[in-house]
């Protein structure tokens, strides 16, 4: 199918202006643009623009996401990722951007679709951005900023990137990916299930985001050795609060490793201090949620899930005494399962493809690397410290997301 | 209450309605909502579990805020019953739309007769000892049409028993449609009515319908037509939703009826399927008001503790009639306050409040579109409806 035949369907634009468009005019004045070469200074500059534009802005100053994104997306930020763009060089082998590149974010994580976006407009790629039609305060601020930064940029990067903001409508995906080289889908099992029916040029390759589970492990030994508990308990309130713990990296299940006294001792004070500093934190914790929080227990007591329940107000525990109860099941919004291993391997059999973000405190990192040398690719992706679960870089669900917004051209 | 002895459910059933004060109530309702828990754990193993996890130590109630309660949404995903299958009498369900999941519960016979006695010592308390001439706000055809025996046939056939010589008002508008029963396809039958009226419109008499059908069907194809409904007593429930959206709330419901048609007598009621029978009818001062053997607890909506009058929360309901499905003390996810203990303008005793609504959905984030609509479809619970069967 070419853009051509697409004629006729109008569109909502949001960046690089807010305007109604006709598709196949946006699709054709962005292929025909000029376009970036990796890591050119212009699109470096226009990123740390982007970042200074975001910091400076009283009304994303609200948002920790947001700040935590400009932080990611700063000057010096920049500079390491080009660093290891340049190490990813090869005499023989000239890396080039894809393309054009369709970014189809979820509805409900307002920075996703700038990370997704990042990493390929500094691969040189341009890009067609979905945004859902919930429109979201993040979302807004983000649009404004990046068009006041466009403004003041060369024009080069206004062929960069278009935001286009429309629902589910089939043709408009269809049009879209056919004029794709590079598709990208978050959202979860449902949405590439369904985007991925529809089809790409048959050169065009994929990334898709789908459902994922993440835990952590705790040592109780070293926890309880720790001079300052309460560190702890507020790098672990970040990964699980932040995102209602329905970001597929927060942790849903911690793992304590150790005898059963130091585990009971450790797990009934970190509870209690990840309890008070989302008190501290004032976590909103809406009506619905803990309804569906406590009807979630019940359901997981009735089904022979969860030996134990200790409601914490803002935070529900589950514990679970049997290694055969554990399910990946979970109502996120501030429910915790609670497992006692002896040692980190007898772990491995639980792991399943599925298993996303290991974050862990208290183990060395060779030990880790011998567990996920075990593992041997049966699941998990990523393995970092209680407080960075979030922390998004280019490595990402198993892709070296950065490379895969690239080619290699090899010259023989 | 001078006598030592606890009331039995029986007791509580004979005595005047709305008669217990507070303090007597605690003394007669927390026994038998002890027995209760105990005759259900020991015969629905799945109630069993949950009692052991989230109830650990089993201890008994020794008031009726402790009597552990379990969460209205489990109904849709456990059929949880106390009574082996050959003695389920009917099911009841509730009457969601389409793909959404549905309450399921069980009744046997014993708990029907309950459940048939308690509603009909409740509508005695503001219909008298006789059955009335009645107009149904429904359509005839809901009822014929047993397939879909759903809350909503249940709730007016079970209204049909307080009431004699039924006109059903309505007519399917489109009636190749019928048996879908979609309420937007219904119009009043004005003719039938003004013909019951004549008949009937001199004595006292009952119109029972479901709120915004009352005033979608009833009372917005009356207004201004000169009827005389000064003799009516009008039965409804349902909830407010429809109605607040067009900024109707009940002050405004009444105060419109009786300047309308002269229809004063009005009583709104509070219950659902997962209760049935155990209904919070309305007084004459607009509140709500439990029956002897039922009673509602707000819990402040994040830490499910008891809430003092006029502060709002989650309703809890228990009742004394749930034999056959472990439903003598249900969290709901609806809203109320309680209004005022023992302090009634209108002589009834103990506790009364208003529903305030549903519990908003949850806007959760999250990477995955499909865990945000999964969470908020077992949040949004299908539509209840009450059924006083």
């Amino acid at each position: 199918m070419t853009v051509a035949a697409e004629a006729g369907l109008m569109i909502q634009q949001v960046v690089p202006e807010a305007a109604s468009v006709e598709l196949a005019d946006v699709l054709g004045r962005l292929k025909r643009g000029p376009a970036l070469t990796p890591f050119s200074d212009e699109v470096m500059e226009f990123c740390a623009q982007f970042s200074r534009a975001i910091f400076k802005d009283a009304a994303a100053l609200k948002f920790p996401e947001l700040q935590a994104l400009a932080f990611w997306m700063r000057k010096a930020e920049l500079l390491r990722l080009r660093e290891s763009f340049l190490a990813s060089q090869r005499p023989e082998a000239l890396l080039a951007p894809q393309g054009v590149a369709f970014h189809i974010p979820p509805a409900n994580v307002d920075t996703i679709f700038v990370y997704s976006w990042l990493l390929s407009v500094l691969a040189g790629n341009k890009n067609v951005i979905r945004l859902s039609p919930r429109v979201s305060a993040q979302t807004d601020i983000l649009c404004r900023l990046f068009n006041q930064t466009l403004a003041a940029s060369p024009e080069a990067m206004r062929y960069s990137t278009v935001m286009l903001r429309y629902g589910h409508e089939r043709e408009i995906t269809q049009a879209i990916s056919a004029a794709a080289d590079i598709r990208v889908i978050w959202g979860g099992d449902r949405s590439v299930r369904t985007i991925r029916e529809i089809p790409l040029p048959p050169h065009a390759r994929e990334l898709t985001f789908p459902d994922r589970y993440s835990f952590a492990v705790i040592r109780a030994a070293r926890y309880l050795a720790m001079e300052n508990r309460q560190s702890l308990a507020e790098q672990f309130y970040n990964d699980t609060f932040w995102f209602d713990q329905m970001a597929c990296s927060s942790p849903h299940l911690v793992f304590w490793e150790g005898s059963l006294q130091d585990v009971r001792a450790a797990s009934a004070s970190f509870v209690v201090s990840v309890r008070d500093h989302a008190e501290r934190k004032q976590y909103e914790v809406q009506p619905a949620t803990r309804m569906n929080r406590f009807t979630f227990s019940c359901q997981e007591a009735i089904d022979g899930r969860a030996s134990t329940y200790e409601d914490l107000g803002v935070l529900t525990v589950l514990g679970v005494d049997r290694f055969g109860q554990l399910s990946r099941d979970h109502c996120g919004g501030g429910l915790i399962f609670q497992y006692r291993l002896r040692e980190l391997g007898e772990l491995a059999p639980f792991i399943a493809r599925r298993d996303q973000t290991m974050s862990y405190f208290g183990f060395e990192r060779e030990e880790l690397t011998a567990f996920a040398h075990r593992l041997n690719g049966r699941g998990i992706d990523r393995i970092v410290p209680v407080g960075q679960a979030l922390n998004f870089n280019r490595f990402w669900d198993g892709n070296d997301m950065l490379l895969q917004f690239m080619r290699y051209v090899y010259i023989g | 209450m001078t006598n030592d002895e606890p009331m039995t459910f029986d007791d509580l059933l004979a005595r005047p309605q709305f008669s217990l004060s507070q303090a007597e109530k605690e003394a007669a309702l927390t026994p038998v909502l002890n027995e209760l828990t105990a005759h259900h754990r020991a015969r629905c193993p799945e109630y069993a579990r949950l009692l052991d996890v989230i109830y650990p130590g089993g201890g008994v109630a020794r008031s009726i805020a402790e009597a552990p309660y379990v969460p209205v949404g489990l109904f849709k995903t456990n059929r949880l019953q106390s009574v082996p299958d050959e003695e389920v009498f009917k099911t009841m369900t509730s009457s969601g739309t389409t793909g959404q999941q549905v309450s399921q519960i069980a009744i046997d016979r014993e708990t029907a007769r309950r459940q048939t006695t308690a509603l009909s010592r409740i509508m005695m308390h503001v219909l008298g000892p006789d059955r009335l001439p009645m107009v149904m706000i429904e359509s005839g055809t809901l009822i014929k049409d047993r397939l879909r025996f759903n809350a909503r046939a249940a709730g007016v056939l079970g209204m049909a028993n307080f009431g004699r010589q039924h006109f059903y008002a309505l007519l399917d508008a489109a009636p190749a449609q019928a048996a879908s029963h979609v309420a937007d396809d219904m119009k009043l039958d004005v003719e039938g009515l003004r013909g019951f009226l004549q008949k009937f419109g001199g004595k006292p008499f009952l119109i029972f319908g479901f709120t915004f059908m009352v005033w979608q069907y009833l009372f917005q194809q009356i207004d201004g037509r000169g009827f005389d409904l000064s003799n009516g007593i009008l039965i409804h429930s349902g909830g407010w939703k429809k109605l607040q959206e067009i900024s109707i709330g009940n002050a405004e419901f009444r105060r419109r009826f009786a300047e309308s048609c002269g229809l004063t007598r009005i009583y709104n009621f509070y219950g659902m399927v997962e209760q049935v029978g155990s209904v919070y009818l309305e007084g004459e001062d607009g509140y709500l008001y439990p029956p002897n053997f039922a009673d509602v607890i707000i819990r402040d909506p994040l830490t499910f503790a008891e809430q003092p009058a006029g502060k709002p929360g989650l309703i809890q309901v228990v009742s004394a009639l749930p034999l056959s499905y472990p439903g003598h003390s249900i969290l709901t996810e609806d809203l109320g306050v309680i209004e005022g203990i023992d302090d009634s303008t209108c002589g009834r005793q103990g506790k009364y409040f208003s529903v305030i609504g549903r519990v908003p959905k949850a806007e959760l984030r999250g990477c995955s579109d499909v865990h945000a609509t999964e969470v908020s479809r077992n949040i949004a619970s299908a539509e209840r409806e009450s059924v006083p069967v």
